[in-house]
């Protein structure tokens, strides 16, 4: 029995090693399926009523594309995030591939303090939103990310793209500090935090949170927007 | 065919006064635990693609999508678990009496504090980022490493 002893330890470990990780994996691969609707505009009637504790987010969103397109993107994202850098040009490809049948809404959702200059530049996002350059600032953020990202101080980065989208830079200045820039910011993140939302880049498509693995890969992605649209056409 | 006593085999018979050695083997088993546990965690998470984001209370997204995650494309923290296993199968096999066993056990963990080393070194100065599920890992591989040099210096 002595001789066996030490073999049936360790095969007894290497059979629970391999149970949790099929169990992990298993729960990983089937992450939440249902969660509150983000867009009360989309046409699909069958979509899930929100639930009533959940938060709105900032009024109103940063949107890209038709209100009642058949499918609604919402990401949460961190400018200074990695993996949200990377999203971003596949998330440019599927509104190019899509376009009129996406609607796209980006949430704020700053990781303070893992990444440093997370919250300004969410401010600064923010701050050029209120000149109605959103958009073209959270492409230049996300373009740029390595640079400013090993930035010492990256504010003097962020004047700089102001500028070169055309915004009043004085005002963004004031801005950036504003309570309005800073009220926008929380109140995305008490969405973020209603959704269970717990890192970036996170998306729900009409409500629904996509696993991580799908939505950075651009097949699969584009795979999951179309069964969408067809179930919604339907 | 019988099998007599082990204590007639050369392979398997603790020399006289190892049973400090066991104890030191033991603890090795079962802090490897540990690593086994962090690691095959990590390679779920990487699997499954939920390590490379960011997150709240693990800021691991920057260590675990470089390009040094991967080795010949197989994630390091499977070869990490598969090490980890190594490391608790030998300890185990050492404790009850093995030799070649330590003597492998004590290649493996030298080569793995190497290796430590080396990924803190990637994280402090290449990734300007630490993950500590990382950090815990290189942590079981100290104390494995620590067990295994006290056990020697008393043997």
């Amino acid at each position: 029995m002595r001789r066996i002893l030490p073999f049936l330890i360790i095969l007894s470990v290497l059979g629970v090693a391999l149970g949790s990780a099929w169990y992990l994996k298993r729960s990983a691969s089937s992450q939440p399926a249902s969660g509150p609707s983000v867009s009360s505009n989309s046409t699909g009637s069958t979509k899930p009523p929100p639930p009533p504790l959940t938060a709105p987010g900032a009024e109103p969103p940063h949107a890209a594309g038709p209100a009642n397109a058949p499918v609604t993107l919402e990401e949460f994202g961190d400018f200074e995030c990695p993996p949200c850098g990377q999203f971003h040009p596949v998330l440019k490809k599927m509104q190019e591939g899509f376009g009129d049948n996406l609607h796209v809404i980006f949430r704020e959702f700053p990781l303070a303090p893992a990444h440093q200059h997370a919250i300004a530049a969410a401010s600064t996002a923010e701050a050029a939103g209120i000149q109605g350059r959103f958009w073209e600032m959270h492409h230049l953020l996300y373009d740029n990310q390595k640079t400013w990202h090993e930035a010492f101080d990256a504010r003097p980065i962020f004047e700089g793209y102001a500028k070169q989208i055309g915004l009043d830079v004085e005002m963004f200045k004031r801005d950036i500090n504003s309570d309005l820039v800073a009220h926008r910011i929380t109140e995305d993140g008490k969405r973020a935090h209603s959704l269970g939302v717990s890192g970036t880049p996170t998306v729900f498509m009409n409500g629904r949170e996509m696993p991580f693995a799908t939505i950075i890969d651009e097949a699969k992605l584009r795979t999951a927007i179309q069964t969408e649209i067809d179930a919604r056409k339907r | 065919m019988i099998h007599t006593s082990t204590a007639a085999d050369p392979t398997t018979t603790p020399p006289p006064g190892t049973k400090r050695s066991t104890y030191f083997y033991i603890a090795v088993a079962l802090i490897s635990l540990i690593g086994l546990a962090d690691a095959t965690y990590l390679t779920i998470e990487h699997i499954t693609g939920q390590s490379v984001r960011c997150t709240i209370v693990a800021g691991c997204s920057e260590v675990l999508s470089s390009k040094y995650a991967l080795v010949a494309g197989v994630p390091l923290a499977m070869i990490g678990a598969t090490a980890y296993f190594s490391v608790f199968s030998l300890a185990t096999l050492a404790a009850f009496g093995y030799r070649f066993a330590g003597k492998l056990l004590n290649v493996l963990v030298a080569f793995m504090l190497l290796v430590s080393l080396w990924l803190i070194y990637l994280q402090a100065f290449v990734i300007h980022s630490f993950c500590q599920y990382c950090l815990l890992s290189a942590a079981v591989t100290f104390v494995a490493a620590a067990l295994l040099f006290l056990r020697w210096r008393n043997s």
